[in-house]
């Protein structure tokens, strides 16, 4: 019995006055990408804190079955989340920019017990990004838009993620980092990784993706194999802008 | 050098060395809470007559700079445990208030409990001494606070720069939400810093009794807004800021003492605030920070 890796179920969440996810559902199994794709303010990165544990649900289950065997998402606080393996790559980039890029990846690496591990899994996420290493000394604040997204996600893959949150990795990107950004989302697919990710760019993320979902006023109205949801004709009308 | 210019040097760089102590623990903590601390000072008057108690009670002095240190961190520990954390995530306003009457309670309590008269403190006769290097002399206290506040600072800023929980103070002052996700334990991220702040408070209580020999529960007044100027002045939020403040600060008192007639010598804070108000048109962000922050 293979049982998903992250299994959503009945989560109900309020923002402030809002009522943001009504009864959301959804699962990923292990070494899947899944998309979530929606309108601006349809839920999206609201789902994605309510899993790293930053929001509170009113109510349903987020069952995570980890390394360390099922648990339940909802019960824990941030930091316990990230040690369970879950590890929320946030929109925006969230860099500490005063902070060297070395010491923002030895940020990423920070809840971790298996320090003697640490060099190797560095020289890998210089591997992928050489950016890093060339800069390893410079406040992360003086990287431009794109080095800085490579240095969020180099951060979040040394905190060893079981399941990765990735959340709008291409917003406000130029093309060539776009690129760069898919190119490393396949990579780590190939190595076995698990995905959930968010993105505005909806072509590009169900040509990625296993699966998808999609999220409209905070209700899941669609799923299916990324290439069913691309060839949609509703999906292609909403979120691929084709207009014909 | 002349022996007035070297009493200048020494004075302005021992009262500096107080006023950067206690800048230094304000900024750490403006920096991770967003508040300005009030009670702040109050520490500095918490960790006198600790110190105080502890000499009357026969305990040496080595041991009494110790534990001013573990007592001025325990007094902000619980400040930040008791007022700060269940106030989280409420306005700045409701904050600035609650901070103004941790400062009032302090103070008062120690009224309560120990009355409004001025207390002496005083030194061992060998810090009392001067000591002499070709040609010139100095108070042993000075040269004392002068060095100690060096080690001490020295210390800090390992701590701050080059070790695991300094790299989270600074993820955590910058970006809460950002280190929360990094797996930061913020709660305990926070309490560090104020008891690294409030034990550099906690000792410069210890060395400001020593230095002015008397003390009383409003004390801490004098060194809070001090210690708060120079924060200004270097930029708030800025741990170099508030080190460079501080000695400015403390220069620039014994400078106005020292130049100007001897009639105008007790009016040495108009001058200091005149400095503020200037520096404030000048450089609103402080003299040392770079650009006004960015918070996202």
């Amino acid at each position: 019995m293979n049982a998903p890796l992250l299994a959503i179920e009945g989560l109900n969440l309020r923002r402030g006055a809002t009522h943001v996810l009504h009864d959301l559902t959804l699962d990923i199994r292990r070494g899947e990408i899944v998309a979530l794709i929606g309108a601006n303010g349809a839920g999206k990165s609201s789902t994605l804190q309510a899993i790293s544990g930053l929001l509170r649900p009113l109510s349903g289950r987020i069952a995570f079955d980890g390394p360390d065997g099922a648990i339940d998402l909802t019960r824990l606080a941030p930091e316990a989340i990230v040690r369970a393996g879950v590890v929320h790559c946030p929109e925006g980039r969230q860099i500490f920019r005063s902070l060297t890029v070395r010491e923002n990846l030895m940020m990423g690496a920070y809840p971790r017990t298996d320090r003697e591990n640490l060099p190797a899994e560095l020289d890998r996420v210089h591997e992928l990004f050489p950016i890093l290493a060339e800069r390893a000394k410079l406040a992360a604040g003086s990287l431009s838009g794109g080095e800085q997204m490579m240095l969020a996600m180099g951060r979040s893959l040394l905190s060893k993620p079981v399941l990765l949150l990735l959340d709008e990795p291409s917003l406000g990107l130029a093309p060539q980092y776009i690129e760069r950004i898919f190119d490393v989302i396949e990579q780590l697919r190939s190595q076995g990784a698990t995905i959930l990710l968010i993105e505005q760019n909806a072509a590009m993320a169900l040509e990625i993706a296993d699966r998808g979902y999609v999220l409209e006023h905070g209700r899941i109205t669609l799923t299916g194999t990324g290439a069913d949801l691309a060839r949609n004709d509703e999906v292609r009308r909403a979120y691929l802008g084709d207009l014909g | 050098m002349s022996q007035y210019l070297f009493q200048q040097l020494v004075n302005g760089l021992s009262l500096g060395s107080l006023y950067a102590l206690i800048a230094i623990g304000f900024s750490m903590i403006y920096g991770i809470v967003r508040l300005i601390n009030f009670a702040h000072g109050d520490v500095v008057m918490v960790g006198a007559f600790a110190s105080l108690a502890m000499v009357q009670a026969g305990v040496p002095w080595s041991m009494v700079a110790m534990l001013a240190l573990v007592i001025g961190a325990a007094a902000g520990m619980t400040i930040e445990a008791a007022v700060f954390r269940p106030m989280r995530g409420a306005s700045q306003v409701t904050g600035f208030i609650a901070t103004l009457a941790v400062s009032v309670l302090i103070q008062n309590g120690a009224l309560l409990l120990l009355s409004g008269q001025q207390r002496t403190f005083q030194f061992p006769a060998f810090m009392r001494q001067r000591v002499s290097l070709g040609g010139v002399s100095a108070s042993m206290t000075d040269v004392a606070i002068i060095v100690l506040a060096v080690v001490l600072i020295a210390v800090l800023l390992f701590v701050v720069y080059r070790t695991r929980l300094g790299t989270a103070m600074r993820a955590t002052s910058e970006n809460l939400l950002a280190a929360r996700l990094m797996g930061v334990p913020v709660n305990r991220t926070i309490l560090a810093a104020f008891g690294m702040g409030s034990a550099l408070a906690g000792i410069a209580g210890l060395m400001w009794g020593g230095k002015f020999g008397q003390i009383d529960p409003l004390m801490g007044a004098a060194p809070g807004l001090k210690a708060f100027i120079a924060c200004v002045i270097g930029g708030v939020g800025s741990i170099g800021g508030a080190l460079l403040g501080g000695y400015l600060l403390g220069m620039a008192e014994v400078l106005f003492v020292g130049l100007l007639p001897p009639e105008y010598a007790s009016y040495r804070d108009t001058f200091v605030f005149l400095l503020l108000i200037v520096i404030l048109l000048v450089k609103p962000s402080g003299l040392f920070m770079r650009h006004v922050e960015e918070r996202a």
